[in-house]
C-alpha cells in the first residue's frame, strides 16, 4: 500500500516538475502558479500607477528575443523565417539581406546552426503555448531588422563594418550567432529572480542552460579557430569588439574572450552575469543608456508586450 | 487514464508532499517523503537555502579537485594559495591513483579548457564556502579512482577508466560532471527562499552549463566524426539517465528518447519550420523536447555521484564512499 501511494506520488509530482511535450495540459500546468492574467485589472488608481510586470510580461519579453533568434538562425540555416504559425497574428516583417543563407563549408558548423535554429524554434513555440495556455496572449513577432548587423559591427569598429554581413560566411555566421548568445543568458539570468511562479523560473532556467551551451559552443569555435597555429584573429578580434560594445550598452557584463577564458563570468566568483530588461533593451535597440528609449536597432518599431521601453 | 478523482487524489498528495517540504511536519513525512533519504526524514528537517548550498559545496568539492588534479596534480587544499577543505560534518581526503601526475595534455586548446574550468570551479568553492561562512560542509572523502572505474563498467562496459591518462579521457571525465552539474543547480534553484541565494544559484547555473558546451563542443570536434567519443558521450547520457530514473524517466529529450539525459549525436536530422526531418543536425545541447535544459532533484543527483537509488536510505559509493556532508546526503 505504502509503495502504491509512492508511486503515485512520484508520478503525480513527475507529471508537474518536468516539462517535457508541451502539450495544453503541460502548458497550463506551466502557468498555474502564475495568476495574474487571469485575475481582473485592478480599479484605476488616481495617480498614475506604476505598472506592475507579470511573469506573463517577462515571458513575452523573451518571447521577443527569441523570435529574433530564431528568425537570424532559421535564415542561416533555410534561408526562410519563421513560418505564420509561429510568428502569431499580425506579425510584422523582417527585413533581410540580399544573402541570407549560409553557405557552410564545414558540415559539422552547419549541424550547430540547425541544432541551435532548432532549439531557438522550439523556444519560441514553449513561450506561445504557454502564454496560451494560460490565457495571456502571446505576442506577435514584431518588425525585426536583420540588416542591422552592419551599422552594429560599424559602432563597434570591426573592420569593413559596412559590409558586414552575418550570412556571408560561416566564420560571419559565428560571430553573428556571438552577438545574441551571452545576451540571451544574461537577460534569462536577470529574469529568474523577478519571476513568482516557481514553475516558471524552472523553464526560464531551463532556457537559461541551453542559451549558456549555445553560447559556450560559439565561443568555444571562435576562439579554438584563433588558436590554431598561424590563423587569422579577425573574427576572434571582430567577437571581441562587439563584446566591447554590448559592455558600453549593456552595463558592463562582459570578459574578453580567449582559448584561456571562454565561459562569460564574473572573474571574482566565476558567476555568469546578469542583465536587467533595461541593459537588454539598450543591447538589442543599439543605443546606449537614457530613459524612454523604446525601438531600434534589431527591433525598429520595438518590442511587443509590456517590456519595450528603457525606463533609465 | 486519469480520472478526475486520480487527479484530485494527485493533487492533495502533491500539496501535501509541498506542505511537508515546507513545514517539516513529522507526520507522514515517513510515507510521503519516500524520495528523502532517511536521515533528513528522521529529523524532519526543513531544508534551508543553506543545506541547498551545502548539497552544491559538495559537488563543487568534486569538481573543483577532479581538474585541479588534472591540470595542477594536486588537490584544492595543496594549492599555492590552498582552499579550505574544513567544515562541518566528516573531513575527508581525495583519493587518487598511486604516482599521480598530471593530465600530460598534447592539446594546448584543451589544456587550457581544462586550466579555465579548473579556477572557476575552485572559485565555486570558495564562493560557496564564504556565503555559508561557520555553517559550510567539510570537503567528504572524494574517491577519483574506483569511482571512474565503476561507471566504466556501468555505462561503457569496461573494466577500467582513467581521466587523466591523455586529452581525451579528460574530456569523458569532464563530460560525466559537466552536465550533472547544470540539472543539480536547475533543480535547486525553484527550492532557494532568498533571491540573493536565488540569483547566484541561477547564474553558476549557467556556468555549468558553459562547462558543459565547452566540454561537449572539445569532444565533438576532438572526434572529429569517428564517432569513438561520442557514442561513449551517448552511453554515459543513458547510464546517468538510468540511475537517475530507475523505473524509466518520463521526460522527453530533443532527440525523442525518454531520457533525461542524452550524449552527442550528430546522426540526428530536424524538420525545423518545415514538415520533414531534412536538416542534418546534432545534439551538442543537453535538452528536452521543449528544448529546455533537464531538473533533477537532490535525490537523483545522489543517485548519479553514488550510484545508488534516488530512494535508498543511503547514499555512499563511487564519487562519495562516506556520503555527502551536510543535511541533504
Amino acid at each position: 500500500m505504502e509503495k502504491k501511494i509512492n508511486d503515485l506520488i512520484d508520478k503525480a509530482l513527475s507529471r508537474r516538475s518536468f516539462l517535457a511535450g508541451v502539450g495544453s495540459a503541460s502548458a497550463t500546468a506551466l502557468l498555474a502558479g502564475c495568476d495574474h492574467s487571469s485575475s481582473a485589472p485592478p480599479p484605476t488608481p488616481t495617480p498614475t500607477p506604476t505598472p506592475t510586470i507579470t511573469d506573463a510580461d517577462i515571458l513575452n519579453f523573451a518571447l521577443n528575443l527569441e523570435y529574433l533568434e530564431a528568425e537570424f538562425y532559421l535564415y542561416a540555416a533555410t534561408g526562410t523565417g519563421l513560418a505564420a504559425t509561429d510568428a502569431g497574428t499580425g506579425a510584422g516583417t523582417t527585413i533581410v539581406p540580399t544573402i541570407k543563407k549560409v553557405s557552410f563549408v564545414t558540415q559539422a558548423i552547419a549541424q550547430y546552426a540547425v541544432e541551435i535554429a532548432q532549439d531557438e524554434l522550439s523556444h519560441v513555440r514553449f513561450l506561445r503555448s504557454a502564454l496560451t495556455a494560460a490565457g495571456a496572449a502571446p505576442v506577435a513577432r514584431p518588425n525585426i531588422d536583420l540588416t542591422f548587423f552592419a551599422p552594429l559591427a560599424t559602432t563597434a569598429g570591426i573592420a569593413n563594418g559596412a559590409s558586414f554581413n552575418p550570412f556571408a560566411d560561416e566564420n560571419s555566421f559565428l560571430v553573428g550567432a556571438f552577438i545574441f548568445e551571452d545576451v540571451g543568458v544574461t537577460a534569462y539570468t536577470g529574469a529568474a529572480t523577478l519571476l513568482s511562479s516557481k514553475t516558471i523560473l524552472s523553464a526560464a532556467a531551463g532556457i537559461q542552460a541551453v542559451e549558456a551551451y549555445h553560447a559556450a559552443e560559439i565561443r568555444t569555435l571562435i576562439a579554438g579557430a584563433a588558436a590554431q597555429p598561424g590563423a587569422t584573429q579577425a573574427w576572434l578580434t571582430a567577437a571581441n569588439q562587439v563584446s566591447t560594445l554590448r559592455g558600453s550598452l549593456g552595463g558592463g557584463n562582459e570578459t574578453t574572450l580567449s582559448i584561456n577564458s571562454i565561459v562569460a563570468a564574473d572573474t571574482t566568483n566565476a558567476i555568469a552575469f546578469s542583465r536587467t530588461t533595461d541593459q537588454v533593451l539598450h543591447i538589442v535597440y543599439g543605443a546606449a543608456g537614457g530613459a524612454g528609449l523604446a525601438k531600434g536597432g534589431f527591433f525598429p518599431s520595438g518590442l511587443n508586450g509590456t517590456i519595450k521601453k528603457t525606463a533609465a | 487514464m486519469a480520472t478526475l478523482e486520480t487527479q484530485q487524489l494527485d493533487e492533495v498528495i502533491v500539496n501535501s508532499r509541498r506542505k511537508l517540504l515546507s513545514v517539516g511536519t513529522t507526520a507522514l513525512a515517513g510515507l510521503a517523503l519516500a524520495g528523502i533519504s532517511r536521515a533528513a526524514n528522521a529529523q524532519a528537517t526543513t531544508l534551508t537555502d543553506a543545506d541547498y548550498l551545502n548539497f552544491a559545496l559538495n559537488l563543487e568539492y568534486l569538481e573543483a579537485n577532479f581538474y585541479n588534479l588534472a591540470v595542477n596534480g594536486v588537490t584544492i587544499d595543496k594549492l599555492p594559495t590552498p582552499i579550505a577543505i574544513t567544515g562541518t560534518g566528516t573531513q575527508g581526503t581525495v583519493t587518487a591513483k598511486p604516482s599521480f601526475a598530471a593530465v600530460p595534455f598534447a592539446n594546448t586548446t584543451i589544456a587550457a579548457y581544462a586550466k579555465e574550468t579548473a579556477i572557476e570551479e575552485t572559485k565555486h568553492v570558495s564562493f560557496l564556502r564564504t556565503a555559508l561562512g561557520t555553517s559550510a560542509v567539510a570537503q567528504p572523502a572524494i574517491n577519483l579512482v574506483d569511482s571512474f572505474n565503476a561507471l566504466a563498467s556501468g555505462a561503457l562496459g569496461v573494466s577500467s577508466f582513467d581521466p587523466f591518462a591523455n586529452d581525451a579521457n579528460f574530456l569523458i571525465g569532464a563530460f560525466i560532471f559537466e552536465d550533472v552539474g547544470v540539472t543539480a543547480y536547475h533543480g535547486a534553484a525553484g527550492s532557494l527562499t532568498s533571491a540573493a541565494n536565488l540569483g547566484a544559484a541561477v547564474g553558476i547555473h549557467a556556468v555549468e552549463a558553459y562547462h558543459a558546451g565547452l566540454v561537449r563542443t572539445a569532444i565533438n570536434i576532438v572526434d572529429a566524426g569517428t564517432g569513438v567519443l561520442t557514442g561513449y558521450t551517448q552511453k554515459i547520457a543513458a547510464f546517468r539517465s538510468m540511475l537517475a530514473n530507475p523505473n524509466g524517466a518520463t521526460t522527453t529529450t530533443k532527440t525523442g528518447s525518454k531520457a533525461d539525459d542524452i550524449g552527442i549525436d550528430n546522426s540526428q536530422s530536424v524538420a525545423l519550420q518545415g514538415t520533414s526531418a531534412t536538416y542534418a543536425s546534432t545534439t551538442i545541447i543537453d535538452a528536452d523536447s521543449n528544448s529546455i535544459g533537464f531538473s533533477r532533484t537532490p535525490q537523483q543527483i545522489l543517485a548519479i555521484v553514488t550510484r545508488t537509488s534516488p530512494t535508498a536510505t543511503t547514499h555512499t559509493g563511487v564519487f562519495f564512499p562516506a556520503g555527502l556532508n551536510g543535511n541533504v546526503k
